[in-house]
């Protein structure tokens, strides 16, 4: 008898199978939990998780039940095609939210468009046409973060010249280049230029270089406790004029940094760690609804990573629910229809020929006072 | 009376009998596997095509390392030449990607030859070193070169395997053009290993000064067996660009060092099925292991410790101990 009720179970389980299935809108990341991208990739899964979560609270998108799908691709082009292939063969999903290791995205991208499977991403966009087409960008575009930086110089100092300290990631060594481009944008001169290792525990020697070049402030640009490293090196070797703008990284080391400088430590700051400084009605509302949810889960953690992953979520939503179809081509189309929509961490307007969502400067610069982050007046 | 002299002497009248167990085991499992790759979806089909692509690099670097004894960390840098070659001969200047693909081979073939001849001076650790430098260099040019190479933005638009008309436009298409080339590689491999030039490899892997005094031009052999480990090497780098039809700095850097290492050793380094065989293992045990999320690298490394610990001759001389030769 007991044999005869776990058949009957075991058969209704898999008769029910393929209905729940119907019932479920897949969403599948790549993402490098581990590798140089950890950091941010880490907060862009557990954002992706957050909105999973409120949007089944709220009976799922456009009636489907969210089901997320994380891989790891280690920071490695390989291991992501590898994650891509195993997502969209053996998990079926249906739509791609894909972390900031922009290689790997890349390196899949052609097999996933040749699929018709959209992708919104953490990084940058592919470059090939057919691969664009089904590819929608989150992030906002790096030379943004560093024009913030060379404007704050331009308009309030008097430095005009600057030395870049970077590490050898592959978003930082970008940045570097793009570091050269916004200074002259601003008419500022790079007269030094360095790099470090994630792991250096001393920078003196990068630092007296950029020093000796002229420079009048160092354009940091990589993460980790390499910013609080070279604070403590500028201090140490008596540079009190000297000016450290930081960039890209997490709360945590700008106000290890602020206490070592002062207000002679900045950082180009998302909204989600000066949330004081939006000012708009409509962003403080979409700010605030994820806020809210981040730190009754994650506290204090820095969430701005996670908050662009919440906005792509809420996106797809959107998108889902104007198609009214899970169909992977019917929601590329619906994706780009989407026009102003005011996210936690941006402005996003997408359109056929806009596949980058962020188009205007969502960066402030930002200094520590009393142990917290502010914008600087 | 019988001499001492005639015991000490090999049995040079002993034949084979019975039949050889272990190499039909691994013909099965070859052509299992291969079987198998064309009835599965998208996701095996790339872990399989990945593994023949580290084989075929791999099966070079055995040529260099298991039968010459030498010591190269700096084989990814052909690997590189082969990919990044390929790939603006063919994305750039419309090359076909099988000529593309024999170019690049002797090209990196001829770097090998120029760079070979005074490192291989080197013997030991210094030799190690300055092929890891060779490795390093090539990552860094690959990365900062960004108008020839466009850095860590990488190169996309790579066509697949073909010529004329012909294009293995599909994934199982190339994974069967890369299944060719393998098996070319390990046919050409097994036959030089027990060449003239093979067995004088042997020989400077056993002792250089032994081989010089019994009249090989030690000096000449390693460079060749370098110059063989680089075109197999470029070979494999051309086959990932065109399999994947992206490539990045990445790509080619130390992970490629460490993971055909990995395979050489775990596979069992000197033999021909050694490399074969690590190459499907570590492709393999990640994927096994993925239900494991955060875990995954322990497991991957703890199972890799334990096969290194009981098979301290690789996959392959643990199969040697259970299915020996039978001599009659």
């Amino acid at each position: 008898m007991k044999r005869r009720i776990t058949l009957a179970a075991a058969l209704a389980l898999a008769l029910a199978g393929p209905v729940h299935a119907a019932d479920v809108y897949k969403i599948g990341a790549a993402v490098g939990l581990t590798g140089y991208a950890a950091t941010t990739d880490r907060g862009w899964r557990d954002g992706l998780q957050l909105a999973a979560d409120y949007l089944n609270g709220k009976g799922g998108i456009d009636g489907h039940k969210v089901e997320l799908v994380v891989e790891d691709n280690k920071s490695d082009p390989q291991q992501a095609v590898v994650a891509y292939q195993k997502m969209m063969s053996n998990d079926h999903v249906q739509i791609f939210a894909s972390g900031c290791v922009s290689a790997g995205n890349f390196a899949a991208a052609g097999a996933v468009a040749r699929a018709k499977i959209p992708m919104v991403l953490c990084s940058i966009l592919p470059r090939r046409e057919n691969e664009i087409h089904w590819a929608f960008s989150f992030l906002p575009p790096p030379i943004y973060e560093l024009q913030t930086r060379m404007a704050y110089l331009k308009d309030n100092t008097q430095i005009r010249k600057v030395g870049i300290l970077n590490d050898p990631s592959p978003y930082a060594m970008l940045m570097a280049k793009l570091a050269e481009t916004a200074a002259k944008q601003y008419g500022i001169q790079v007269v030094a230029h360095e790099t470090y290792q994630q792991d250096d525990s001393d920078m003196s020697v990068q630092v007296g270089r950029i020093n000796a070049a002229g420079a009048g402030a160092i354009i940091k640009i990589g993460i980790g406790g390499s910013t609080v490293t070279i604070a403590k090196n500028v201090k140490q070797l008596g540079l009190k004029d000297m000016l450290l703008l930081s960039g890209l990284d997490d709360a945590a080391p700008y106000v290890q940094a602020g206490e070592v400088l002062g207000d002679h430590f900045m950082f180009a700051a998302t909204a989600v760690q000066i949330p004081s400084a939006v000012t708009d009605a409509e962003a403080k509302a979409a700010l605030d609804a994820f806020l809210t949810r981040w730190k009754a889960k994650y506290g204090d953690r820095d969430g701005s990573a996670a908050s662009r992953a919440w906005d792509a979520m809420m996106v797809i939503d959107k998108a889902v629910t104007l198609a009214k179809s899970t169909d992977g081509p019917k929601v590329r189309d619906a994706l780009e229809e989407i026009t102003h929509y005011q996210g936690a961490a941006a402005l996003y307007e997408f359109s056929p020929k806009q596949h980058n969502g962020v188009v205007k400067n969502p960066f402030v610069m930002g200094e520590v006072k009393d142990g917290a982050l502010v914008q600087v007046k | 009376m019988k001499s001492s002299l005639t015991m000490t002497l090999p049995d040079t009248t002993s034949t084979r009998s019975g039949l050889p167990w272990r190499q039909i085991l691994l013909g099965v499992l070859a052509v299992a596997i291969v079987v198998y790759s064309f009835t599965a979806n998208g996701y095996v089909v790339t872990v399989i095509g990945f593994a023949a692509i580290y084989a075929l690099f791999c099966t070079g670097l055995n040529f260099f390392m298991g039968f010459t004894g030498q010591a190269s960390f700096g084989q990814n840098a052909f690997a590189a030449l082969g990919g990044y070659g390929s790939a603006i001969l063919t994305a750039d200047y419309s090359v076909e990607p099988a000529v593309a693909l024999v170019l690049t081979m002797g090209f990196s073939g001829l770097v090998a030859l120029i760079v070979g001849y005074p490192t291989l001076r080197l013997r030991g650790h210094y030799l190690a070193m300055a092929t890891f430098a060779l490795g390093l260099i090539t990552y860094e040019i690959s990365i900062n070169w960004t108008d020839l190479t466009q850095g860590y933005m990488g190169y996309s638009g790579i066509p697949p395997l073909g010529i004329g008309p012909y294009y293995a436009d599909s994934p199982k298409a190339q994974l069967a053009v890369i299944f060719v080339l393998l098996a070319l590689g390990v046919i050409a491999a097994a036959r030089l290993k027990n060449s003239r030039f093979g067995r004088a490899c042997r020989a400077i892997a056993g002792s250089e000064l032994a081989a010089g005094a019994l009249g090989i031009p030690v000096a000449r052999y390693k460079l060749i067996s370098f110059v063989i480990a680089a075109v197999y090497a470029s070979a494999a780098g051309s086959l990932f660009a065109h399999f994947v039809g992206f490539i990045s700095p990445e790509v080619f850097g130390t992970a490629m060092v460490v993971q055909s290492f990995t395979m050489l050793y775990l596979g069992g380094i000197g033999t021909i099925a050694g490399p074969l065989i690590g190459a499907v293992v570590v492709s393999m045990l990640p994927e096994v292991m993925r239900g494991l999320k955060d875990f995954q690298t322990v497991g991957y490394l703890l199972l890799l410790l334990a096969i290194l610990i009981y098979a301290p001759r690789g996959l392959h001389g643990l199969l040697e101990r259970i299915l020996p030769d039978r001599e009659g």
